[in-house]
């Protein structure tokens, strides 16, 4: 699977990043591919404005699996503000590999899931 | 066994009172097991069975009459097959003592509301044992899963020695006759009078991973078998009431994290009719770690081995990944999504009932002996 998506992807779906669940998160979002059914929830610990910690939860591919484990990770530190306009490209960059257009909104899942969690957060 | 609250309930809308034969004991080839049932209503109407028809259901339905006459409970004891069918060698070879008693199915009739009692418990997936005794089945114990009991035999000491009866019977999920014992609280059987333990398991659960097209005749035949069905999927757009009107649950979610949820016993099957490994994976890593009863997957065998490569390179052990049916089902030749639900039930329950889905017939001519009596059973007409 690795010679198809790369090496980064392949070890971050095999042992992803930040898998499981916060106590008491402040912020959680599930977002879904409805065609694929690839679905995934992030939850977020928050403190004076600030990220601090992230973890995930999901059934999903090897890509969506490995940008949200990656994702989860870059974010903690981050302002609410700096999460929420976290850079797409940024994120594919760090897939290291270069995917195909079917397979980008994939990587976006995260990142949909990640800014659903803050909206609630912020509007709060 | 679930099935008799509303088969009550039913016959209670039609019939003022109804004779209720149970199959309270067999000996040898019986295609019936302790506690089947048969109901005959004084207005004629007939339910259940307590064999498969034939000269034994003929008998019990002439006996109700005298027992809806009288009031008066009997006991009857029956071989299998008549006469002339021993004479040609068509007998089934196995005896069956029945028991049947008069019942009053007014509104709020005690034995309606016993068993509704006990419905609630199976519909809570909690089994429940109802104990009476043979020489006074009006006399009734119902004891819980938990250990709770309502009712009484009469005697204390009666009533105490049914609640460890059927507790060792709760575990096993099996009816039988016992005698009661009396005075050892520890006695799995004694010397007292024989009581029949009427034991109502909950329904097998099967629960479906992917909510596709084979999904869907699945859930229908599995209905038909009795099975309590949950399906589960990501997406809602297939899981709908309208694809799945007869499951019991619909769960829409993560899959391996609803899966986390289910009670997952050796009654339960799961199926992953999914066909993605995205689910297959971490569905399977968490199942396994259960003591499911049967796992299948559909998909090929390649596809089968990819998937439990990956969990065996997780460190997965050989024995758990062993339990994996893939591909699914028996090789019956299956080719639409039906067909494929039908073989695919049929190795659950061959699973279940510790078999190889071999042919009978095939099994006969391998033995060199004459086909078994459950052949029998299916394909020719019971004698009488």
């Amino acid at each position: 699977m690795s010679d198809v998506y790369g090496a980064v992807i392949a070890e971050h779906f095999r042992r992803p990043h930040n898998l499981g669940s916060l106590e008491s998160p402040d912020a959680v979002h599930e977002e879904l591919n409805p065609l694929c059914g690839d679905r995934i929830r992030i939850e977020l610990k928050l403190d004076v404005g600030r990220v601090v910690a992230a973890r995930f939860r999901g059934d999903a591919c090897m890509v969506a699996v490995a940008a949200t484990s990656l994702l989860t990770g870059m974010v903690v530190g981050l302002s609410l503000d700096e999460a929420a306009q976290f850079p797409e490209e940024r994120l594919l960059a760090a897939l290291e590999t270069t995917l195909r257009p079917l397979r980008m909104q994939c990587a976006r899942l995260p990142l949909q899931a990640l800014r659903g969690a803050l909206d609630g957060a912020i509007d709060r | 066994m679930e099935e008799i609250y509303p088969q009550l309930e039913a016959l209670g809308r039609s019939e003022r009172r109804v004779a209720m034969a149970t199959l309270v004991g067999t000996k040898g080839t019986t295609p019936k097991k302790e506690g089947a049932k048969m109901w005959v209503g004084e207005g004629g109407h007939v339910l259940g069975s307590v064999t498969i028809g034939g000269c034994v259901d003929a008998r019990v339905i002439e006996e109700s009459e005298g027992v809806l006459q009288s009031g008066a409970p009997r006991r009857l004891k029956m071989a299998l097959g008549d006469e002339d069918a021993w004479e040609i060698g068509l007998s089934c070879g196995g005896t069956v003592e029945v028991l049947v008693e008069r019942l009053e199915l007014g509104g709020d009739a005690p034995v309606l509301a016993l068993y509704r009692r006990i419905a609630a418990e199976v519909d809570q997936n909690r089994a429940a044992c109802l104990v009476r005794l043979l020489r006074e089945p009006d006399r009734a114990l119902l004891v819980l899963a938990n250990g709770d009991c309502e009712g009484s035999l009469g005697e204390e000491a009666l009533d105490h020695a049914a609640r460890s009866q059927a507790a060792a019977l709760l575990l096993r999920g099996t009816s039988r006759t016992e005698r009661l014992g009396t005075n050892d609280p520890a006695a799995t059987s004694g010397e007292g009078p024989e009581a029949f333990f009427e034991v109502h398991s909950p329904r097998p659960h099967l629960v479906l991973i992917g909510a596709g097209h084979v999904s869907m005749p699945l859930t229908e035949l599995a209905k038909t078998l009795g099975f309590r069905i949950t399906v589960v999927d990501a997406r809602p757009r297939f899981a709908t009431r309208e694809r799945f009107p007869r499951a019991d649950e619909l769960r829409i979610g993560i899959p391996s994290e609803i899966v986390e949820q289910i009670p997952l016993v050796a009654s339960t099957a799961v199926v992953l009719t999914v066909h993605d490994y995205k689910v297959e994976v971490p569905v399977l890593r968490a199942v396994l770690k259960s003591a499911v009863g049967y796992v299948g997957m559909l998909g090929n065998r390649h596809r089968g081995r990819g998937v439990l490569e990956v969990l065996r390179k997780e460190g997965v052990a050989e024995t758990q990944l062993a339990r994996v049916h893939v591909p699914v089902g028996l090789d019956i030749g299956a080719q639409t999504a039906a067909e494929i639900a039908t073989s695919i039930l049929a190795e659950v329950i061959a699973v279940r009932s510790g078999k190889s889905g071999t042919s009978l017939a095939e099994a006969a001519k391998a033995d060199r002996v004459p086909a078994s009596p459950a052949a029998s059973h299916r394909g020719e007409r019971a004698p009488g």
